[in-house]
């Protein structure tokens, strides 16, 4: 499998570290329901077949935390973001509607 | 007070090479420091580097060189100043002193050792180790990659020359990298009767 | 096509060579051995072609009946002619006839046969054969168990094995190599050749692979003629033209293994298996991982045999092998021969035959109804036809000595030959279109699997693609090689060379009938027709069942001569179609590959890196054991002479750091730069302990944890500035502590202004720790810097220089609960300051120790390490429970209070000592209260770590214990029945040495 950094090009696997799903967000721990929210958060999931976001790390290469979109079925990559972009637009859009 | 420490080199048995194909040789005489911008300072960073050397930072893998010193991209917002040691310049400090409020400066000059490799053959010895694309419309004058040779973490990058590569790792690693070029330099050489 | 008139010359030192045919260099002439005896080849030969030519053609015998067996094909395909290559470290087993190049002084032996070759003992087996069915193993080898490894293994091993490695190391050297190009080209025939062509017109850059010496595939094994001219000289204009574009690459001797996601391909180059030893520094094999953004494969086809009686027997052989030795090698199988097909690739293998001078005895044609080229080659032959028959079975034993056969009307009829030339029909070579999934599509009219859904970048060009004739190869491969190169837009059309039209014409026969004597399906795992019949009626249908049950398709030829004919044949069986029936996928590798060459530089002490401390060189020069920790390689201890084992010299280098001073290279430490506005910030998130209160100039101990709570890294975090941090790992931990701590600014707090920055190798580190440590530091550390116990006080930290000038950083820290310090300089003088600390240290009787005293000073302080940092400890197991923030958010914070995590019954971190205090403890051994039965459900905990304390006199261990801290004063049992141990322990506060903590302050 290769992955597009989106610094550094497009890049054999091994130059990388999967790090699991990327389309969970660190919950509020001091939300009434925090016990509960970390539990899911740290532990539950699905696999389905098909489209999945996953977070990866250039570990031998740039160090940057990716976004990549890959259906696990064929390994075929629709896109692949910088983690910190991604994240930030998260909090922005959080922002936004609260 | 004299100093009474000498430095040593962390390559233990790396002789240069040099023959009309190839060419190997440590570069212990640099110094470096590596400097990450700050939030929201990276165009200051960069202004500040324009108008102390004259360059502009690339913002993707590449190096630039300035007089008597060069910058390779080190990772996002970040770089590798690379200059001659000479009689004292030291890196880390001349940075910190252009760059303090709005990078983070750390001296290099001793975690990574570099190597550079040259001449015709370098190509083709280098694709032995390193998984990325070096063919000149690939990787050119002044091209830089962070990858890794043979195992071991790499920054490299090109110079303008366009078969001169220099290869920075870290330093505990200059002895098994030194062993897999040579080894792979041999191979590469034409055969000897 | 007329009979030529007359017979071609042979060599009269190689019975069956033609002298002026095929691509071999007859000028020259080499030896070789065969089982003791020498022949003549020459250069551009395989063993088998050259074996052929002197008319050898019982080449071993086979793996389960010790059957004879010849040469069933000319190439990588062949599952009966593996022979051992080569003498003594380079003996090589099971190596194919048929793909190794001779050259001169060669050895090669049979093998799978006792004494001789001609008479072998275990040919037994073949009367047995009643006994050896698919599953034989299964069935008959299942109990007693006990009598698997003593008997029934080596017994199997002996009497069913093949080949013998050599059990010396291997001395060749082997290189793995890395290529990218725009398109890569699979397959150096027809058809790749024009594909190469046409990519190459664009200038990108073009590999082309070929797994043979020479390029031109079955345009040169059929003697094809293109434009006019023979095959060869039409692919050497083409080799010329691609040899003047400077971005082609030509791959010969070149087997595409395997094709991988992302467009990745594995090649294997036999850059050396073609000469006797490779000069010096040469490798022997180069692996090569190509990046394609395009590929064709072009990878042709193979022949499939016809399964019938005894079609097993040396003489029995592929038309298409019949042809290429004929024309690639110039040798003539046989002289009397019987051509038996399905299809119309007989016309052309009875034309090559007659004119090289063999006697067609007869075409025997499965089809009913001959067809019109069939018709016409027999008359213009003047070749006995027999249309409607076939083969039943094939007579002689160790060489073909006639065939029986039944005709259209069932007579039998026995025709004498030397030689019977068998097509089933072709199979396309799909494999590396099916690696990642794709899946083969079965086709009708040509009786074979094609590539269905292809990988992505991957396109078609020949017979892979059903283009059986040359004309249709030749177009497929310009059209492929143009696509490839087009980018979406308009294509370059080069103009296709003319050839011949070939009928491809073809009935489905898969195997005879109602036959006498054992029919193979698959030659190299001795698997019949009636294995297929047995595994049928067992149960065994699935394909996937099939292969496994009767190990059919498995070994070096991947059964590609086998697995079609075998499903067919089950298909049949069962009543059901052959896409029914299914098709196992190929895996790769497609031929074999030596796990040297998967190695490359890489193996024996170059398996992985090793990383050297700054003092490494001194420490060797003064005699150091190193230990391998993970990467690094570090001291361990330093023995002196008249030190009679490592306890003895661990024992000595304690007492030196607890009455004077030892140094330490503890630069294997992660060390990691942590700059920014919210540095503090970053690291309170990240650490459980408070980091806000950390004044300037100190350090203090961190713990990180994961988000599930459990200890993830310890070490130290030391402020240099209001927004610079200093912090270290733990060696083991270090390259995962910097990416956590990446992932925790880039991922989960991306707004905070924060910059980390690995600074592991800048320092040279040494602990300096004893209670004459400051005085040895005074003598190092330059006069103008204080440090007193006033002024350089237990955990302060400085920048520094040392030995007149050299800039340092100073760390008043023990990790031995001595005054200690660790002191960094550039990693350049790491060396020299090594020295200068051992000079300075001899009045003071300094030692240097490794990390066996390292280890044993922590356990008698009771520090955790890695065998309490085991990723499934929490910060109250091993004692710092008192540590945990409960007023900030921090990685780990939430999970840590789970009522699993804070539960009192978990085990927590305590001491122990024997009760008989000349006895040893080991880790490992778990604790039972007294008395209690050594059950699961009693277990109480398990001992961690364990140390010969010189400070007390006796072994000493840490470990974990249910309500340990509870329990001092307690006797348990520490039982470890794996190594026969079974120890009375009392528990003890995991502090054995100055429990006040007095020492570290001075």
């Amino acid at each position: 499998m290769r992955i597009a950094c989106p610094y550094c090009g497009e890049r054999s696997l091994d130059e990388f570290i999967y790090s699991g799903d990327a389309t969970v967000r660190r919950p509020d721990a001091s939300a009434p329901t925090a016990s509960e929210d970390y539990v899911k958060y740290v532990y539950e999931r699905t696999n389905p077949p098909g489209m999945h976001r996953e977070l990866w790390y250039h570990a031998a290469g740039c160090h940057a935390w990716l976004v990549v979109s890959r259906d696990i079925s064929t390994h075929a990559i629709s896109s692949v973001e910088l983690a910190k972009d991604v994240a930030l637009a998260n909090n922005q859009a959080m922002k936004e509607s609260a | 007070m004299a100093n009474m420490l000498k430095p040593t080199s962390a390559f233990s048995h790396l002789d240069p090479l040099s023959t009309p194909s190839l060419s190997v040789a440590p570069r212990e005489d640099l110094t470096m420091a590596s400097f990450a911008a700050g939030k929201d300072q990276v165009q200051a960073v960069m202004a500040t580097i324009k108008s102390a050397y004259g360059v502009d930072l690339p913002r993707r893998p590449a190096r630039v060189s300035g007089k008597g010193i060069a910058f390779v991209w080190a990772g996002p917002d970040q770089w590798l100043a690379v200059a001659e040691r000479g009689a004292n310049r030291d890196m880390e400090r001349e940075l910190k002193s252009l760059l303090s409020a709005m990078a983070s400066v750390v001296d290099q000059s001793d975690g990574r050792v570099v190597v550079r490799v040259s001449g015709p053959l370098s190509r083709q010895v280098l694709a032995k180790g390193i998984p990325i694309d070096l063919h000149p419309r690939a990787f050119g004058a002044n091209a830089a990659a962070i990858t890794h040779a043979s195992h071991i973490g790499v920054i490299m990058w090109q110079l303008e020359d366009a078969s001169t590569f220099e290869l920075a790792m870290f330093r505990s690693y200059a002895d098994s990298f030194a062993h897999w070029l040579i080894e792979t330099a041999e191979a590469t050489l034409p055969a000897t009767a | 096509m007329a009979r030529t008139k007359e017979a071609p010359r042979r060599d009269p030192l190689q019975p069956q060579r033609l002298v002026d045919r095929g691509i071999v260099d007859h000028r020259r002439t080499i030896e070789f051995t065969f089982d003791g005896v020498t022949y003549k080849g020459h250069p551009g030969d395989t063993v088998a072609s050259a074996l052929l030519a002197n008319g050898v053609m019982l080449a071993g015998r086979s793996f389960k009946y010790h059957r004879p067996r010849g040469i069933l094909s000319a190439g990588s395909e062949e599952p009966s002619a593996l022979l051992e290559l080569r003498d003594g470290a380079r003996r090589e087993p099971n190596t194919k006839a048929t793909t190794a190049e001779l050259f001169d002084g060669l050895v090669a032996k049979s093998q799978n046969r006792w004494p001789s070759l001609d008479f072998d003992v275990m040919s037994i087996n073949s009367l047995l054969s009643k006994v050896f069915v698919a599953g034989f193993y299964y069935k008959t080898f299942m109990w007693p168990a006990a009598l698997w490894e003593k008997l029934y293994e080596p017994a199997i091993r002996r009497a069913a094995g093949l080949g013998r490695a050599s059990d010396a190391a291997d001395p060749d050297v082997y290189e793995k190599t890395t290529a990218h190009t725009d398109v890569l080209i699979i397959g150096g025939g027809p058809a790749g050749l024009m594909a190469a062509l046409a990519a190459a017109q664009s200038g990108k850059r073009v590999i082309l692979v070929d797994e043979q010496a020479a390029l031109g595939g079955r345009a040169i094994d059929d003697g094809s003629i293109i434009d006019g001219r023979p095959a060869r000289e039409w692919v050497r204009s083409v080799e010329a033209e691609l040899a003047s574009r400077p971005d082609v690459t030509i791959l010969r001797r070149t087997t595409v293994f395997g094709t991988y996601d992302g467009g990745t391909y594995g090649a294997l180059e036999r850059v050396n298996d073609h000469v006797a030893v490779p000069q010096k520094h040469q490798p022997r094999q180069r692996l090569w991982r190509i990046v394609a953004k395009r590929a064709v494969l072009a990878t042709g086809a193979t022949e499939r045999p016809i399964v019938f009686g005894d079609n097993d027997r040396p003489g029995v052989m592929l038309a298409g092998a019949v042809r290429t030795y004929i024309n690639r090698f110039g040798v003539v199988p046989g002289d009397r021969v019987v051509v038996f097909a399905n299809n119309d690739y007989a016309v052309s293998t009875v034309t090559d035959l007659i004119n090289a001078g063999a006697n067609v005895v007869a075409i025997v044609d499965s089809r009913p109804k001959p067809s019109e080229a069939i018709s016409r080659i027999a008359s213009s032959a003047g070749t006995k036809l027999l249309s409607g028959a076939v083969v039943t079975r094939a007579l002689g034993k160790k060489r073909v000595t006639g065939a029986l056969i039944r005709t259209q009307s069932g007579a039998e009829v026995r025709l004498f030959c030397d030689l019977i030339a068998v097509s089933g029909g072709w199979n396309p070579n799909i494999q590396l279109s099916t690696h990642v999934g794709g899946k083969p599509l079965w086709n009708d009219d040509l009786l074979c699997f094609l590539p269905g859904s292809l990988p992505p970048g991957m396109l078609l060009a020949g017979a892979v693609a059903g283009n059986f004739s040359l004309p249709k190869a030749l177009g497929s491969g310009a059209d492929a090689g143009a696509t490839a190169v087009a980018n979406g837009t308009k294509s370059v059309s080069i103009p296709v060379p003319k050839a011949a039209e070939d009928s491809v014409r073809i009935a489905p026969l898969w195997r005879v009938e109602d036959h006498s004597g054992k029919a193979f399906v698959d030659f190299q795992n001795d698997v019949t027709d009636t294995d297929v019949e047995l595994a049928e009626r067992e149960g065994f249908r699935a394909v996937e069942h099939l292969k496994r049950y009767t190990t059919l398709g498995m070994a070096t030829d991947q059964g590609r001569t086998a697995n079609v004919n075998a499903l067919a044949i089950m298909a049949d069986i069962t009543g059901r179609t052959i896409p029914q029936t299914g098709m196992t996928l190929a895996r790769p590798p497609y031929v074999p590959v030596a796990v040297g060459a998967l190695a490359g530089h890489h193996r024996g002490k170059s398996f992985k890196p090793t990383r050297l401390p700054p003092s490494y060189k001194w420490a060797k020069e003064q005699g150091a054991v190193c230990v391998e920790t993970g990467l690094w390689l570090r001291p361990s201890y330093f023995p002196r002479p008249g030190e009679k084992d490592w306890l003895d010299t661990v024992k000595r280098e304690v007492n030196t750091v607890r009455n004077a001073v030892g140094i330490c290279d503890v630069s294997t430490l992660g060390k990691v730069d942590v700059q920014g506005k919210d540095a503090a910030a970053f690291l309170e998130r990240v650490y459980m302990n408070n980091l806000k209160s950390l004044a300037i100039g100190k350090a203090r101990y961190g713990g990180m944890l994961r988000e599930d709570g459990i200890l993830f890294d310890d070490g130290t975090v030391a402020r240099f500035a209001e927004n610079q941090y200093f912090i270290t790992t733990t060696t083991a931990n270090a390259v995962r502590a910097l990416q956590h701590m990446e992932y925790c600014a880039q991922w989960l707090w991306p707004e905070l202004d924060v910059q980390i920055i690995s600074a592991t190798e800048q320092w040279a580190q040494y602990a300096v720790a004893g209670p004459k440590s400051r005085e040895l530091l005074r003598k190092i550390v330059d006069p103008e810097f204080d440090i007193s116990d006033a002024g350089f006080p237990y955990l302060q930290v400085g920048e520094i220089t040392v030995c007149g000038g050299v800039k340092a950083r100073l760390f008043r820290l023990s990790f031995s609960g001595e005054r200690a310090y660790e002191i960094g300089v550039p990693a350049r003088y790491g060396d020299a300051l090594m020295r200068q600390l051992w000079e300075a240290g001899r009045e003071f009787g300094a030692c240097a120790y490794g990390t066996e005293a390292l280890g044993v000073m922590r356990i008698e302080k009771g520090h955790i390490s890695g065998p309490e940092l085991n990723g499934t400890t929490t910060p109250r197991d091993v004692g710092l429970g008192g540590m945990v923030s409960k007023t900030k958010d921090f990685v780990g914070r939430t999970l840590g209070t789970r009522p699993g995590i804070v539960d009192p019954e978990r085990p927590q971190l305590i001491g122990f000592r024997p009760v008989d205090r000349s006895v040893r403890l080991r880790s490992g051994a778990h604790f039972l209260a007294k008395g209690a039965n050594p059950t699961a459900a009693n277990d109480e905990g398990y001992m961690t770590s364990v140390a010969y304390s010189p400070s007390n006199g006796h072994w000493i261990g840490l470990g974990f214990l249910k309500h340990g801290p509870e329990r001092v004063g307690e006797i348990v049992r520490a039982y470890d029945p794996v190594r026969g141990g079974d120890t009375l322990v009392e528990v003890v506060k995991p502090v054995f040495v100055d429990p006040e903590g007095a020492r570290v302050r001075g």
